[in-house]
């Protein structure tokens, strides 16, 4: 009998069917969406991460490293197979330097040979080319001895160099991020298990160990909490057991979960304002449904059918129905989440059904459910007369339901606003996200209220101009059964729409502003790290008009620097007048170069101080040193050139680096280092002057031109004196700069230290633009002149960061032009990198949710709209046909049939586009749009006309051919002849 | 007992914020086995007689027995139970009585399905009504007099005492409208079941037994074995039959005058 009924309102059963099945599908794409985002953010965090972030170093002097890394992993799907090592360590004889000897399953496809081969017998090793070592060397290691065949005493062995390697590629995650090469003698020695098992280790031992990476490709979303429990389990092994596990997991869980904390809580308010959505659609047309049964339900009534019975009858049909959707729901959400996800996501993202889908398949379900309760009481529950009779009593629709449901909005609205219920971890507040629901429901249930009592006015004004098209059109619009319910379910769905398009658009724009600013130009090169000037040499040469690329040094802060080439900053460089005050760049970077005195450069073999000094403290040390540059090093070295000795001074002398002999070294600073006896409480003080400096190459000594000098703490100084002490000690450098830092300052930062290059805060930065926004600030820093920076600093941070900002187009020439200058470029990083990054953070996700399943239910919206426009339309044939018989025309007809749809939907999508509008304006400098928000630049929050503009013009443009083909298709089959059925 | 009495039934129902007084103090008693039908004007309250006697709608005052049954007293199960066992109703118009996917014993079933089914009824019902043959056509495809036939059955279905019919013939040919009273009258004379016919065709009306005129929401008249009389009130009041209003105008004076069995009316000029 159900399966009859459906068949025999097979349209409407249809139509219910087809409104159910979206809005479940609409929600169901949220959880399926939402886990795939947390997979692309799960794995994204493991691919961004060091190698150690990506795994864990299982290391243990037990005997079962195998056993331990099995326990470890157990239960975890995603790592990659362990890679198992041993390693201890050792000096030489008469060399305390230590250096690793190990072995590491598959070592020798990650050791590029320069020579020899792998070792592959015991007591053979592969050393570091860098080390000195040659092939057939035999290295003697103090703690891996052997029992000597002829004493019995325990010797160090004899390790054969079998082989030389050069270091393999940094960023090999194969040595989880370790650093065994580059330092020459110490770089580590590999060989094979034998070699430990046929000698002893003496005062050191062996460590095991497994290496075991989350392998991305495998890692979803959902295995976030085993990787926690891994990494309590790793921090336990530690504090529990021998075993050490070494990782920077933690801080990789760290990101992983900010980002879905960041995703979850604006997911979980689009996916319920969808089901929200979804309720209401569903609401109105499982109403239609059980409504269209209701001279059925009054026989069954009249048949003395009981009330549950009754209740049963009714709630069949639509009961069937929705059952029938979900599956169908989940399907088509599955469908569709495949599809948003193979477009938005990046590839290879499995397409999950977790539980949560069906959880939110069946909530948008029970809206239906609902709907078809409530309508099934008011059905069994009206006077079965009303039926039948000829003119039912209508009944004025209640202001209760709506008041409740404006006070409800109004209440949420004014607690979101004011309070913000709803904060997520990063602070941002996702409860904005709630706004836009609840204003668009109730603007829909305003307009719905206010639309009928607009038309009720106009009516009056129709009744004696305009002719019977307006006249019927304006009273079905006042009377009509379905107005309201259009209106409200129209301004809801298109103002969810209008909120979702404006925010993805201001989102975007949003994005590419702090994209444009934090990357700096269009392209940021990352380079690994270099001396300053070494670097502007390099780019001089590789881009000699110097309009295409600028070099950059970034120290994190706070506050953070970002140094560069004024010159070239002013051609490559990111900048927007208006939030510099209306600085042009070009401008602005000009000021940063200050006054500068040449340099001091030693070039050659030796250098000579000469020093006139007070007579050293008795008790004390006095030890000189001076701080170079070295040419090719960022960081600073410390020489020392003796204790003070004599009561006057003297001539102090030490070897230079070896590198000074080719290149010219730089003088940084001159000072004493004063140490005294652990209880002497007196703090006393030695003044030193220097007098000459000298230089010895091939040819003898040459002395130097002094130098204007300054001291550090005393800039006005500067004879070359400075003051040695316990407490106060001073340095004496070269007076090559200003004494300030000329900045363009972002921040309260201005007057304050500057942190410099070497983080040292030496000298105070000295506004020269103040701006909200500049070029590589992603917070409260300066921006300076490279040249400045490097005069003052001793050196470059280690934390420090370099780049080369470029415009070109095609960075790949510059990049080829920089290696062949001997920069190593490790990665490139555009603009719209990062706002695929940001696009691909937990709320830039949220946010794509929220505009594809929107966009969706509004036309889902506007779909319902139609039919029950028509559907309400087709009831009024009879009422047509008199009109028709009457002798009214069948374009008066037509247009009034057009019009009371037009209105309608017009209406409904215009208060949609208020409401969203207005929630834009309200809501979206509150909405999440990044996981961490930028201190800097401000955020425009500009909404792109355009699109939301389309997006109801489209609307308004369907209405109208909508309004058209019904009008048309109604008036069709409206016959005089019908007139007889009128009777019955 | 009487299958039916009326004392003092009034009902109001509102449309448009304005109550309407639809029955005012109806007395009536039918009793078992009777035929009635029900006469009068669109609109002077038959309709909702009919939707009283069958416990669709509760008087707003006065008291309603069926089968000595205080309808008013009964709550919804009861009256609903009563409804699936004692009444049987036909709709005015014959695509109401029916589901039209159903066929026509699906039909007859439905309406059985409170009670209990009994498809030999139901065979016999059909073979009563004429449908013998058409059990299983749905009724949405039966013509008008087969649908009406068939709601005849449909409100037959569980034997019910009381047959109340609202214009079951005001669609149909003559041939047809005979053959439905026909069963009406067979459903009195078979089983003894009480039946209330709403009708304005004067063919039904002389077919049953008796007439009940309804006017202004009142019993104004009553009609037995072909004679029609008018009906005192509870209060007194009389209505004066249409047809003698040339005489007795609405709004005239009238002098009263005892007789021996009754009152005379006569028109005063003054």
């Amino acid at each position: 009998m159900i399966l009859r009924g459906l068949w025999e309102r097979r349209a409407l059963a249809l139509i219910v069917l087809l409104i159910a099945v979206v809005p479940i599908a609409t929600a169901a794409v949220g959880p399926v969406y939402t886990a795939a985002a947390r997979t692309t953010i799960v794995r994204n965090a493991i691919d961004t991460a060091p190698a150690e972030g990506r795994g864990w170093r299982y290391a243990t002097t037990g005997l079962d490293v195998k056993g331990s890394v099995a326990a470890f992993v157990a239960g975890a799907g995603f790592t990659t197979p362990p890679v198992f090592g041993m390693e201890t360590t050792s000096g030489r004889p008469g060399d305390e330097r230590v250096l690793p000897l190990m072995w590491q399953e598959g070592q020798c496809e990650h050791l590029p040979r320069a020579v020899g081969r792998c070792p592959a017998a015991s007591g053979e090793v592969l050393a570091s080319e860098a080390s000195g070592f040659k092939v057939g060397d035999e290295v003697l290691l103090s703690s891996i001895v052997t029992s000597d065949p002829d004493t019995g005493k325990l010797v160090p062995a004899p390790l054969r160099v079998v082989g030389l390697y050069r270091p393999g590629p940094a960023d090999d995650t194969y040595w989880f991020g370790r650093t065994l090469f580059g330092t020459g003698r110490t770089d580590a020695l590999f060989t094979v298990p034998q070699t430990r098992f046929d000698t002893h280790a003496l005062g050191s031992r062996w460590t095991d160990y497994g290496i075991v990476y989350a392998d991305p490709r495998r890692l979803t979303g959902a295995d976030l909490g085993t990787l926690a429990r891994m990494q309590a389990a790793a921090e336990a092994a530690g504090r529990d057991t021998d075993d050490i596990v070494f990782s920077r997991m933690a801080d990789t869980l760290k990101a992983m979960t900010a980002q879905t904390d960041a995703l979850d809580v604006p997911a979980l308010l689009v996916v319920a304002q969808l089901v929200g959505l979804g309720w209401l659609l569903l609401f109105q047309t499982v109403g239609d449904l059980v409504r269209a049964r209701g001279p059925e339900i009054a026989l069954a009534r009249l048949r003395g059918h009981g009330r549950l019975r009754v209740w049963l009858f009714a709630l069949a049909e639509p009961l069937l129905l929705l059952a029938t959707a979900v599956p169908l729901g989940l399907v088509l959400g599955r469908v569709a989440a495949g599809l948003m996800i193979g477009a938005l996501l990046p590839r290879d993202i499995p397409v999950d059904l977790p539980p949560e889908t069906f959880a939110a398949g069946i909530a948008a379900t029970l809206g239906g459910v609902l709907a078809a309760a409530f309508a099934a009481y008011r059905t069994a529950t009206r006077p079965v007369t009303e039926e039948w009779r000829r003119t039912p009593r209508g009944s004025a629709r209640g202001w209760v339901l709506d008041a409740v449901v404006l006070a409800v909005a109004a209440v949420g609205l004014v607690e979101l606003l004011a309070a913000g219920v709803i904060t997520d971890v990063s602070g941002q507040s996702s409860s904005a996200l709630a706004v836009p629901g609840l204003l668009a429901l109730g603007t829909g249930l305003l307009a719905g209220r206010a639309l009928p009592l607009l038309s009720r006015r106009l009516f009056g004004l129709t009744r004696r101009y305009g002719g019977i098209g307006p006249f019927l059109a304006l009273r079905q619009v006042a009377r009509g059964p379905v107005t309201a319910g259009s209106v409200i379910v129209l301004g809801s769905a298109f103002g969810l729409a209008t909120f979702a398009v404006s925010a993805w658009t201001a989102t975007q724009g949003d994005y590419r502003q702090v994209a444009a600013f934090h990357n700096g130009a269009p392209t940021a090169l990352t380079i690994r790290p270099m001396e300053p000037r070494a670097l502007t040499a390099a780019l001089d040469k590789a881009d000699p008009t110097a309009t295409l690329a600028a070099p950059v040094i970034k120290l994190p802060g706070p506050p953070q620097l970002v140094a560069t080439d004024p010159v070239r900053l002013a051609m490559v460089g990111h900048w927007d007048p208006e939030l510099a005050g209306g600085t042009s760049l070009a401008k602005a970077a000009a000021a940063l170069t200050g006054t500068r005195s040449p340099r001091v450069w030693l070039r050659g073999h030796r250098l000579r101080v000469s020093l006139r000094h007070d007579r050293p403290p008795d008790g004390y040390t006095s030890r000189l040193r001076v701080t170079l540059r070295i040419p090719g090093e960022a960081e600073p070295v410390a020489v020392p050139l003796g204790l003070l000795r004599g009561a006057k001074g003297g001539d102090y002398a030490w070897n230079l680096p070896p590198a000074c002999a080719d290149s010219p070294c730089e003088l940084r600073a001159v000072h004493v280092e004063l140490i005294g006896p652990p209880d002497q409480e007196a703090s006393p003080f030695l003044q030193l002057q220097v007098t000459g400096l000298a230089v010895r190459d091939a040819g003898g000594w040459t002395t130097l031109d002094p130098p204007a000098w300054t001291v550090d703490g005393d800039p006005a100084r500067t004879d070359g004196g400075f003051t040695a002490s316990t407490i106060d000690n001073q340095t004496l450098r070269p007076a090559t700069h200003g004494g300030v830092l000329p900045a363009i300052v972002v921040g309260a930062t201005d007057g304050r230290l500057s942190p410099g290059l070497d983080q040292l805060f030496a000298v105070p930065s000295e506004r020269v633009a103040n701006a909200v926004a500049a070029p590589g600030l992603d917070g409260p820093g300066v921006l300076v002149d490279l040249e400045e920076a490097d005069r003052i600093a001793y050196g470059v941070h280690a934390g420090a960061t370099y780049e080369i900002w470029t415009t070109a187009a095609d960075p790949t020439a510059l990049e080829r032009a920089l290696r062949e200058q001997g920069v190593t470029v490790v990665s490139a990083r555009t603009v719209d990198d990062l706002v695929a990054g940001y696009a691909g953070e937990g709320p830039g996700l949220a946010l794509t949710l929220l505009l594809v399943s929107a966009l969706a239910a509004a036309a889902l919206a506007l779909g319902r709209t139609v039919l029950a426009l028509h559907t309400a339309a087709r009831r009024r044939g009879y009422e047509l046909a008199a009109l028709e018989a009457s002798g009214a025309r069948v374009a008066a007809l037509r247009l009034s049939l057009m019009l009371e749809q037009v209105i309608t939907m017009a209406a409904g999508t215009l208060a949609g586009l208020a409401a969203g509008l207005l929630a834009a304006r309200v809501a979206l400098s509150r909405v999440p749009q990044f996981a961490r928000p930028p201190l800097t630049p401000p955020l425009p929050h500009e909404i792109a006309p355009g699109p939301v503009a389309l997006v109801i013009g489209a609307a308004l443009l369907a209405s109208l051919l909508a309004a058209a083909v019904v009008s048309e298709s109604l008036l069709r089959g409206v016959k005089v002849e019908r007139l007889r059925d009128a009777q019955s | 007992m009487s299958a039916v009495r009326c004392d003092g039934i009034v009902q109001i129902y509102t449309a448009q914020d304005v109550e309407v007084v639809a029955l005012r103090d109806v007395d009536l008693v039918i009793d078992p086995g009777e035929t009635v039908a029900l006469l009068g004007p669109s609109g002077a309250g038959k309709s909702t007689l009919l939707w009283l006697l069958a416990g669709l709608l509760r008087p707003s005052a006065g008291r309603l027995w069926l089968d000595g049954v205080e309808v008013g007293r009964l709550d919804q199960r009861r009256l609903d139970r009563l409804r699936s066992t004692h009444i049987g109703m036909v709709l005015q118009n014959p695509a109401r009585n029916v589901i039209g996917y159903l066929s026509a014993a699906q039909n007859v079933a439905f309406a059985q399905r409170a009670v209990r089914t009994d498809r030999r009824r139901v065979r016999d019902l059909l073979t009563r009504v004429g449908l013998g043959d058409m059990g299983a056509r749905p009724a949405g495809r039966m013509s008008g007099g087969e649908q009406q036939r068939l709601a005849v059955a449909v409100a037959l279905a569980n034997a019910p005492r009381l047959l109340l019919a609202d214009e079951p013939t005001s669609q149909l040919d003559a041939g047809s409208g005979a053959r439905v009273i026909d069963l009406i009258k067979d459903a009195a004379e078979r089983d003894g079941t009480t039946a209330v016919v709403v009708t304005h065709d004067v063919a039904v009306s002389e077919a049953l037994s008796r007439t009940v005129t309804i006017r202004d929401g009142r019993v104004g008249a009553e009609g037995r074995r072909g004679e029609d009389f008018v009906v005192v009130g509870r209060e007194g009041a009389v209505q004066v039959p249409p047809e003698y209003h040339h005489l007795l105008p609405p709004g005239s004076m009238a002098r009263i005058e005892p007789i021996e069995d009754g009152v005379v009316l006569r028109r005063t000029d003054t």
